[in-house]
């Protein structure tokens, strides 16, 4: 944690908002907008997108102006194994079956941390394979393959 | 006799087999979840609504409060136990209570927790069933007009007493507002935002929004800090508490429950804000304040009770009005609504089985706690002994099938991913994301309203002050924003959350 000339936190969230409330806006320029009594599609969407704009540059701004203690360093390990893991799952549940997406998702989200151990970490995944398969496709009929079709 | 016919209505639904066997399930789940540090009740409750669509209305609702109202029991346990807050309202539980336990203390501590929890969720079943009648009929004179004023104020006082900047709160609900926007617009049959996604006509699903947000994004900033240790505390020897521990503890219950109650009701209040004012208000009126942080009894029966009172009330404005107290409270409503309930003033008349069902439950879940709790202690202990290496990847496979579950739909399982990474740059940048989930599930009603009043009205703004209802509402409203700009309110708040 260093101190900063800009106040981190404030900055990015004001940005995010702007670009958020931009991307509304061209994303709904076609949509009529109407009058208050009738109401288009388009009326709430700008309505709130400007509001958002309104706070975005707010907070840009005073981002800008006040010094803060800044973001703590993002680590990229846990991060990326948690995303990579539900992309897996995302990737591969349809295609080859509960049994086999569950065991690569509970792997590749166990590299997040360096305490795992290969061996350990394989056999809890077969066995949380089982107990998913068990839980959601046995029990409460969730319709998923279990296997690759 | 409207209130005794109405509960022994709910008693009769409640004490249902099956709505036994559900309320035994959500509590006992609740508990667990409760105990282990990491993961709270809204993911959980994600996780398990696309299950609870075979089920009853009742049968949900009931199962989902038991998670709820149990969480808040067994947090209490790991703040005692292991001095590491099991959910976010025992964080004061672990000043005493761990205190408690290092004396050797830790079965008289775990013991007045539970009785004083038990207490507080009896009381708070009380003020429920009490409240709710003169409040359903005030809804009863509720129009679009009204209802949207109300909205406004529960969106605005979620914002107002939650914790962090307001600013960045009201940024948040705008965003949730925005998301709920998305899909096809309901009177002119247009799809808005959906970039040609036909997954997206339909609106996105909160639940892989709200696990992202708080399940997944929580884990990976869980995981960048330093794993730590958990030494959980000695042996528990007897789980009696004498007569002197009991008559010291009660009068700070009776307080605590109260002082839950009214905490509970008020937007945005829910589990968080009742135990901290609890612990405060007892170390203001102990006659040796010294005594707090040293293992005084009163700073864990206190806040103890005000925590499961608040979490408990925080249902009066879900069952009266439909307005959710808090972001649990929003899932709640996202689960009435995938039941085809539609929440809103006229639940209580409509669905009183419902209603009432869910209120008698409590008390009867509150019965089960206390039992599951005491004798069963040993097995919650042995649980907090799973090293957290083994539970974010189980967290993570579930959240995954959970989705996926909703809708049969992978859009849902990717949606979720890209939350998970939203909700890790909210916690970096320092923003709740709780109030983000209201206007989601908030957003779409608000609208239907605003339309509907404006179609009334001609398009004429000054009907929501014309409106006497309406009028009362949105001056609360405005009192609360003008509050918020006065230095002094602003300071003390902050004084007041940061306690």
């Amino acid at each position: 944690m260093t101190r900063l000339r800009i106040d981190l936190q404030d900055l990015l969230f004001g940005l995010f908002l702007v670009a958020v409330a931009t991307g509304t806006l061209v994303a709904t320029r076609n949509l009529t907008v109407g009058h208050a009594a009738d109401m288009g599609p388009g009326y709430m969407p700008r309505v709130v997108a400007f509001a958002l704009m309104g706070f975005g540059l707010f907070f840009t701004g005073r981002g800008l102006w006040r010094m803060r203690v800044g973001i703590a360093p993002v680590q990229l390990r846990p991060l990326l194994a948690i995303l990579a893991s539900v992309g897996v799952f995302a990737l591969t549940a349809e295609r080859l079956g509960l049994a086999i997406a569950s065991i690569v998702t509970v792997i590749l989200a166990s590299l997040a941390t360096r305490e795992g151990r290969v061996v350990e970490t394989i056999a809890f995944a077969i066995l949380l394979s089982g107990a998913a398969v068990l839980l959601f496709v046995k029990l409460l009929g969730l319709p998923i393959p279990i296997w690759p079709r | 006799m409207d209130l005794f016919n109405n509960l022994l209505m709910g008693l009769s639904t409640a004490l249902e087999l099956n709505n036994l066997l559900f309320c035994l399930i959500g509590v006992v789940i609740g508990t667990a979840i409760g105990v282990l540090p990491g993961i709270g009740p809204i993911p959980t409750v994600a996780l398990l609504l696309p299950f609870t669509f075979g089920l009853s209305p009742a049968s949900a609702m009931i199962m989902l409060a038991g998670i709820f109202y149990g969480a808040q029991y067994g947090g209490s346990t790991t703040a005692i136990l292991v001095n590491v807050p099991g959910e976010t309202s025992s964080v004061v539980t672990c000043i005493d209570g761990h205190e408690m336990a290092k004396q050797g203390k830790a079965g008289t501590a775990l013991a007045i927790a539970a009785i004083a929890s038990f207490f507080a969720g009896t009381m708070a079943t009380i003020v429920i069933a009490v409240l709710s009648v003169p409040l359903s009929v005030l809804a009863l004179k509720f129009t679009a007009v009204e209802y949207f004023s109300l909205l406004v104020l529960g969106l605005i006082a979620a914002v107002v007493l939650a914790h962090g900047s307001v600013a960045k709160s009201l940024a948040m609900v705008l965003l949730g507002l925005l998301l709920g926007l998305v899909g096809i617009d309901v009177s002119s049959g247009v799809a808005r935002m959906t970039f040609g996604i036909p997954a997206l006509s339909d609106g996105l699903d909160f639940v892989p929004i709200a696990m992202g947000l708080f399940g997944l994004g929580e884990i990976i900033a869980n995981l960048e800090r330093p794993a730590e240790r958990r030494v959980v505390s000695q042996s528990i020897r007897s789980l009696i508490p004498s007569r002197e521990d009991l008559r010291a503890a009660f009068p700070a219950m009776v307080r605590g429950t109260t002082l839950g109650s009214v905490l509970g009701v008020l937007p945005g209040g829910g589990a968080a804000l009742p135990p901290f004012s609890s612990y405060a208000l007892e170390k203001k009126l102990a006659r040796d304040p010294s005594r707090f942080g040293k293992g005084a009894i009163e700073g864990v029966a206190g806040p103890e009770a005000a925590n499961n009172a608040g979490a408990q009330t925080s249902f009066i404005p879900l069952l009266t009005l439909g307005i959710p107290a808090n972001a649990l409270m929003a899932l709640m409503i996202g689960a009435l609504m995938m039941q085809g309930i539609q929440p809103g003033p006229q639940i209580m008349t409509e669905q009183p089985k419902l209603v009432w069902g869910v209120i008698a439950s409590m008390w009867v879940g509150n019965l089960m706690l206390l039992v599951i709790n005491l004798p069963l202690i040993g097995l919650w202990v042995s649980m907090l002994k799973i090293p957290y290496r083994f539970l974010f990847p189980a967290i993570v496979l579930f959240c995954c099938i959970g989705t996926y579950g909703i809708a049969n739909s992978l859009f849902n399982v990717w949606l979720m991913m890209g939350c998970a990474l939203l909700g890790y740059f909210f916690i970096k940048v320092g923003v709740e994301p709780a109030p983000l989930l209201l206007g989601l599930v908030l957003g779409p009603q608000l609208e239907e309203n605003f339309r509907r009043a404006m179609l009334i009205a001609d398009g004429d703004f000054t009907v929501f002050l014309s409106r006497p209802i309406s009028a009362v509402i949105l001056g609360v409203v405005a009192i609360l924003l003008v509050a918020l700009l006065s230095p002094a309110i602003l300071k003390t708040r902050k004084e007041a959350l940061a306690e």
